[in-house]
């Protein structure tokens, strides 16, 4: 537990040694040690887990970020980036205590190559702001996490995120031409370029996704692509959870690939309604948006098929969006939905399994009754199209033994996951949450190709530590790497509870 | 110092209700911590730390609640820099209702940590003199009026003596408004009557500030109204409405204006009170919370809040009576915070602006971003004012356009301070001046 | 080899599974033969293959249709080639869940083939498909024109099986189209050029095949106008799925008659959608001095990947660069060679800044002088931009006096550490690769 006290204790004369090294890298103002201030650094978006730095540090350059890593391996500390703190794993979390490095100082648009679709931007970059840079000039950048508005480029990069309209773009690693990294060592490396190809290993995509324990990076070149020219966004209402599922390889099955596929259900759609009122019917068990993009010719024939598909599969009703506004709204209820449960729940457990999309009407089915079964509710929100399953279970942190059941649901779900030939994260990564999972999809000599890989970056494993693999005690990883001492522990700053 | 990742421990379940200062905070609860209003917070998109942004105030107020962090200068300063623009809350999907939360936070501080001398001087005289008094607030204007018609204004500006006086005073120099002259500041006739078929008969709120430094927006709005069929009653008995007093902390004599300011009103039998001041519509829709503890008043109080209009949000409810004569200019909107976060009023502006004849209106980039002036804010805070307001300068010299039209004294203050500071020659006008050109062109 | 190497690899796949001798003609890359050639039968067989040869520390190529066998640094020691001819099943195809699982050795073609009877695609064109097996393909990250709308190897390819160079059995990815569960070790194997592990199957995302498909060709006068119409359908509302330019010699080669370069754009979609795209085509290359758009064959797409090379190729050089400078290097590059009386073929997958240039000697005559100091200079070019270049294919004689891989700088470094990590021994395709590796 964390206790203020303590720490001043044990680390004050070492704490302001480390704070001074600090302050002459990236400046006073750039420096946190204040346990109060720390404290809101404890979680990113998943309140499930917390941990508390010892230092938040706000760099402006790669060479600050390298000069601070320069120092965190001179002195044996643990150090992990952080973005917008929107994550859903537990990611950026420090866990084993030691540095975070905050980029929300480096969220600069340094380059548009409008010519060559493709802009070079900061990490600390908030997503949507890059598509509000390009869109003037009629282009936007595709990977659409529903936090878009509030997440970075940089956290993007860590966790492959993806978003609504990844079904038919893809997600983060198809749109990253190159980085700048800070090696966990300092180096300064760059990774790829502004051209489709690099020589040698394709170290980029190898990077994105490997949940910042790879290093950091600081420059981002990304694509950019052209707005479509015309887009169409079909509301379908169902009347059962079974029908919505059917719909959606229904409408794979005529040949279609739409930009986006989503489903909602009941309880999501009530909170979304009330948070924003956009326009879902209440009653509705489960709603499908489905988007068109593209020419503009076709458009009418291609929406027709949909609309078939879904009447077809059941829909009660299926309206496409009538203007900007309508299609705008729609979006912002799908887009805000986890955040909406706040009005239903004090807290809940989004899980991020992905499922082949033909086994949908099974796997939601078996979701409810798991959820159900350990007495608690589950609302769903999530990509349908991608088989990427976002059951969301809804708690409340102050009723004694409600996380634990909601832990033990969830790793039912991510069984469930697996046992279908699915995966454990479509899109919010490992981080801490979901490491003791890995094993449900991965075999041991997996793991150990994967933590060659990580030794191969981050042979010191003191770049964002305990993340990714399956931990005992979420200190020890799996591997060549065995269990030491924490770097701090060992000089005596701390101990382990 | 522990390093464990812990599954977060079960809060101690707490005694009772949230509360700081006897002021509930309960709806910290609703926060699940989803960061979605991070990009939102102005503070945050100039500091980038969290404890600077709305998710990460609300986990320090909660923090403070549960006895789990005190409030420390450190904490405090973190509360206190929070602008209070409630950008959070129209992008916060769980609802939380943010504005509730910081200003129990704020009257937290007020009491427990209310600073030197010089600071308790600046909040009587602002909070407990001239806000509560509109009399003084009169004559101190006619001081400024003098100390700026005398030349003083342009020796002191010159010389270099701003720099010297203490603490808050140098933004407070640098922000006076050109005083109008005697003849500007004659108080409203208590009646307009309204012109063609009559609609409603409609109370407007003076307002302190308002009525002594704009004079000539109420006069604008009274004859706007007038024009779209509404008759204007003017209560002589109302004052503040206490919204700067409940921002600043300063929650009991803000219990005590709204009281006033209610039974002000109640009198004029009106079928809606019209504000063309953000913050005080934004806070007198709210009396029914704020009253909602004091049986004698909350009954009163909701009635009272449900019929507070925005004169915007009233306007638009109607297509503009003709005929509006053209007015050939190209204006930029900014949103008023307490406009269109507090009341959510977005669109309504902007239709009444389409509707004049010739006038063109470009976007603003960042048009619902806080300009500084918060308040007291912009006194209270110059550092972080300064660079919201530099920040909103810049986007308003990207348009183009001739003049900002806002509506807000706020925000047209510390916007033509900053465009002044620019020399720049853009104009910034409240919504009602510019309607009233198109009537009386 | 040693002694009984082969004999234990004849017990563990069969004997007649292990060709020797003069049967090793088909393996002869650059003068040089392997010890053997082994046919496993099995992802079982190539893990027991691979461990022997580990343990003999002899080296293994991994060999799929052998259509990129000579790319690379020349091997300086012989070693064991890994066919993987017999692992050539269709394992799954789900086409609710727009997937397939198949082993690394069948082929594009039969692939493609088995996909299209049921409505999907792989969209993966690459040249020689009846030969390139999907495994040879994702190692050399090969592609064709169609990439300029479906990516790469790297945009596809969503699970992978590999066989490591200590005969460890392991999987990367999964059977789903988005995943973010570990690292993501396909992008890995991709392009590693077998240096890294030995891919077996691999799950692949696929396609509904289009309504309706059509290649047409616009001729220039100038390269120079072609470029323009490149940057022209680059900065429009169309949506092409190639849009590839050829220099007059390309163009020739390819059997399309341009008097100055040609355009060759590709689209799919709805017939009304193709059709549509199309006359816009024609109005967008007309402003710029294009002639009447054609429709070309569909013959015309396959060989479109192999880049067009005409007769009396002595070298190809492939760059990667950003799109707007295709048109240009494509014109220094032609001019650089012509200064040293060299004929070029130039044919670029334009939109993505790809481009691909053979080049020819008289009479098939070779001077390694002056083709290396074209080549040396090409490289400069591309790298001048931003780009990178790889001596693709080049006689011995060439690849001795110009590297067959950029340096690929600090990331080398890095690269290095990987294969060390992967490879300890040092047995997959020893020396191929770049930085060494």
């Amino acid at each position: 537990m964390y206790n203020p006290a303590t720490m001043a204790a044990l680390t004050a004369t070492r704490k302001r040694e480390l704070r001074r090294a600090l302050e002459a890298i990236v400046g006073a103002p750039g420096v946190l040690s204040d346990p109060d201030e720390l404290l809101v650094y404890e979680s990113d978006g998943l309140t499930l887990f917390r941990a508390l730095a010892d230092f938040v540090v706000f760099p402006t350059s790669a060479e600050q970020v390298s000069a601070v890593v320069g120092l965190a391996n001179r002195e044996r500390m643990p150090f992990v980036a952080r973005g917008a703190g929107t994550g859903l794993s537990g990611g950026c979390l420090p866990a084993e205590g030691g540095l975070v490095l905050s980029l929300m100082r480096m969220n600069r648009v340094l380059e548009v190559d409008y010519e060559n679709h493709f802009a070079v931007v900061e990490p600390g970059l908030v997503n949507l702001h890059l598509s509000w840079t390009v869109g003037p000039r009629g282009f936007y950048y595709a990977p659409d996490p529903s936090s878009q508005q509030a997440c970075t480029l940089g956290g993007n990069i860590a966790n492959n995120s993806g978003g609504p309209h990844t079904l038919k773009y893809g997600v983060t690693t198809n749109h990253v031409l190159g980085l700048e990294v800070v090696m966990p060592d300092g180096e300064i490396v760059w990774l790829g370029g502004r051209t489709r190809e690099a020589s040698g290993y394709d170290l980029t995509g190898v990077f994105v996704g490997s949940e910042g324990t790879f290093g950091i990076a600081t420059k981002i070149v990304v694509r950019i692509l052209k707005k479509p020219q015309a887009v169409r966004t079909v509301l379908a209402v169902f009347d059962q959870i079974d029908q919505a599922s059917a719909a959606v390889s229904a409408i794979i099955a005529r040949g279609l690939v739409p930009a986006a596929v989503e489903m909602i259900d009941q309880l999501t759609i009530q909170a979304v309604e009330d948070a924003f009122g956009c326009g879902y019917p209440r009653d509705a068990a489960a709603a499908l948006l489905v988007e068109l993009d593209g020419l503009a010719v076709g458009m009418e024939a291609q929406a027709a098929r949909i609309v078939e598909a879904c009447r077809d599969a059941g829909a009660r009703e299926v309206r496409a969006a009538r203007d900007e506004a309508e299609r705008q709204l729609l979006w912002k209820g799908r887009k805000s939905a986890f955040g909406a449960y706040g009005r239903v729940s004090p807290a809940y457990m989004v899980m991020d399994g992905v499922i082949p999309r033909t086994k949908l009407p099974y796997v939601l089915r078996r979701v409810n009754e798991i959820v159900a079964a350990h007495g608690l509710r589950v609302g769903n929100v999530f990509h349908a199209g991608d088989g990427n399953l976002h059951p969301n279970i809804l708690y409340d942190p102050r009723t004694p033994g409600e996380e634990a059941r909601v832990v033990a649901a969830g790793a039912e779900i991510m069984k469930l996951c697996a046992e279908v030939g699915g995966s454990i994260s479509g899109e919010h990564g490992i981080g801490l949450e979901k490491s003791d999972f890995m094993p449900f999809i991965f075999s041991a000599a997996d793991l150990a190709l994967m933590q060659r890989l990580k030794n191969a970056f981050n042979p010191t494993g003191l770049c964002n530590p305990g993340k990714v693999f399956p931990t005992k005690k979420s200190c020890v990883e799996v591997g060549p790497v065995a269990h030491r001492p924490h770097a701090i522990e060992e000089k005596g700053l701390a101990q382990r509870f | 110092m522990a390093h464990t990742i812990e599954e977060r421990a079960p809060a101690p379940a707490p005694a009772g209700p949230l509360s700081l200062h006897g002021l509930s905070v309960e709806g910290v609860n609703q926060c699940v911590h989803c960061g979605l209003c991070l990009a939102s917070c102005p503070t945050f998109a100039e500091l980038g730390t969290e404890m600077d942004s709305p998710r990460g105030r609300i986990f320090l107020i909660k923090s403070l609640a549960e006895g789990r962090v005190a409030l420390t200068e450190g904490t405090a300063r973190h509360l206190s820099l929070c602008l209070d623009c409630r950008a959070c809350e129209t992008v916060c999907p769980a609802g939380v209702p943010y504005g509730r939360l910081i200003e129990a936070a704020k009257a937290a501080i007020e009491r427990e940590r209310p600073g030197g001398p010089g600071r308790r001087a600046f909040r009587w005289l602002n909070f407990g003199l001239l806000l509560g008094h509109p009399r003084l607030l009169a004559l101190a204007a006619a001081s400024l009026r003098l100390y700026q018609a005398s030349g003083l204004q342009s020796l002191v500006r010159a010389s270099g003596l701003v720099r010297l006086l203490p603490g808050t005073l140098p933004a407070w120099e640098a922000l006076l408004p050109a005083m109008p002259a005697a003849a500007g500041r004659v108080p409203l006739p208590p009646l307009h009557p309204a012109e063609g078929a009559r609609r409603a008969r409609v109370a407007l709120l003076a307002g302190c500030v308002q009525s002594v430094v704009f004079g000539a927006h109420n006069r604008a709005t009274a004859r706007v109204l007038a024009k779209n069929g509404y008759e204007v009653v003017v209560p002589a008995s109302q004052g503040c409405c206490g919204a700067l007093n409940a921002h600043g902390g300063d929650h009991a004599r803000a219990l005590e204006m709204a009281r006033r300011t209610i039974a002000a009103f109640e009198g004029a039998r009106a079928e809606a009170v019209v504000v063309n001041t953000s913050g005080c519509g934004a806070h007198m829709k709210a009396y029914g919370h704020l009253l909602g503890g004091d049986p004698a008043w909350a009954a009163r109080a909701r009635r009272f809040a449900a019929s507070v209009r925005d004169v915007a949000e009233l306007l638009a409810q109607a297509p503009l009576r003709g005929p509006l004569a053209p007015v050939p200019m190209t204006v930029t909107y900014h949103d008023p915070c307490h406009v269109v976060h507090g009341q959510k009023i977005r669109d309504e502006p902007r239709r009444l602006l389409a509707q004049i004849p010739e006038l063109t209106v470009v976007d603003l980039a960042e048009s619902d971003w806080c300009c500084g002036s918060a308040g007291l804010y912009n006194l209270t805070e110059p550092e972080m004012a300064g660079r919201l307001l530099r920040r909103k300068v810049g986007h308003v010299l990207a348009t183009g356009a001739e003049a900002v039209v806002t509506a807000n004294p706020g925000c047209i203050l510390q916007i033509q301070q900053g465009l002044a500071a620019h020399g720049a020659p853009v104009r910034v006008l409240h919504i009602v001046e510019i309607l009233d050109r198109a009537y009386h062109a | 080899m040693p002694d009984g190497l082969l004999d234990t690899l004849r017990a563990t796949v069969g004997p007649a599974n292990v060709l020797t001798g003069v049967d090793l003609s088909p393996y002869v890359v650059e003068g040089r033969t392997p010890d053997a050639a082994v046919f496993p039968g099995s992802t079982e067989e190539v893990a027991a293959v691979v461990t022997l040869a580990a343990g003999a520390e002899t080296p293994l190529v991994p060999w799929g249709g052998g259509t990129a066998a000579s790319v690379g640094v020349p091997a300086a020691r012989a070693g064991i080639v890994l066919d993987l001819a017999r692992l050539n099943r269709l394992l799954e195809h789900e086409p609710g869940d727009l997937t397939a699982t198949v082993e690394a050795g069948l082929t594009m073609a039969a692939l493609q083939a088995a996909l299209r009877g049921r409505g999907q695609w792989l969209s993966l064109d690459p040249a020689d498909g009846e030969r390139a097996t999907v495994g040879g393909v994702l190692a050399a990250n090969a592609s064709g024109p169609r990439r300029h709308l479906y990516g790469t190897a790297r945009d596809l390819l969503i699970g992978v099986t590999v066989v490591t160079a200590e005969g460890v059995v392991v999987k990367g990815g999964g059977k789903v189209v988005k995943n973010v569960a570990g690292y993501d070790l396909p992008k890995l194997f991709i392009g590693a050029w077998g240096t890294l592990g030995v891919i077996v199957e691999a799950t692949l995302k696929l396609r509904p095949v289009p309504d309706a498909e059509r290649l047409v060709c616009v001729g220039f006068d100038r390269l120079k106008d072609a470029g323009a119409a490149v940057r022209a359908v680059m900065g429009s509302d169309l949506i092409p799925n190639a849009v590839e330019l050829l220099d007059a010699a390309a163009a020739a080669a390819l059997g399309v008659t341009a008097p100055g370069a040609a355009l060759l754009v590709g689209f799919d979609g709805l017939a009304e959608q193709v059709e549509w795209q199309c006359a816009e085509l024609g109005r967008l290359a007309g402003a710029l001095g294009g002639r009447e758009p054609r429709a070309l064959p569909p013959e015309t797409w396959p060989r479109l990947a192999a880049g067009a090379a005409g007769p009396g190729a002595v070298a190809v050089m492939t760059f990667s660069v950003l799109p707007a400078q295709a048109a240009e290097l494509m014109e220094q590059g032609a001019d650089a060679a012509r200064a040293r009386g060299l004929q070029t073929a130039w044919a670029a997958h334009a939109g993505v800044g790809v481009v691909r240039a053979t080049l020819a000697s008289e009479a098939g005559r070779l001077e390694p002088g002056p083709v290396a100091a074209a080549l040396a200079e090409w490289r400069e070019l591309a790298r001048a931009g931003g780009g990178q270049a790889t001596l693709e294919r080049a006689p011995l004689a060439v690849k001795a006096l110009v590297p067959v891989w950029d340096d690929p700088g600090a990331g080398g470094r890095i690269m290095q550490r990987v294969k060390r990590e992967l490879d300890p021994k040092n047995i997959l395709n020893p020396g191929r690769f770049v930085a060494g590796i």
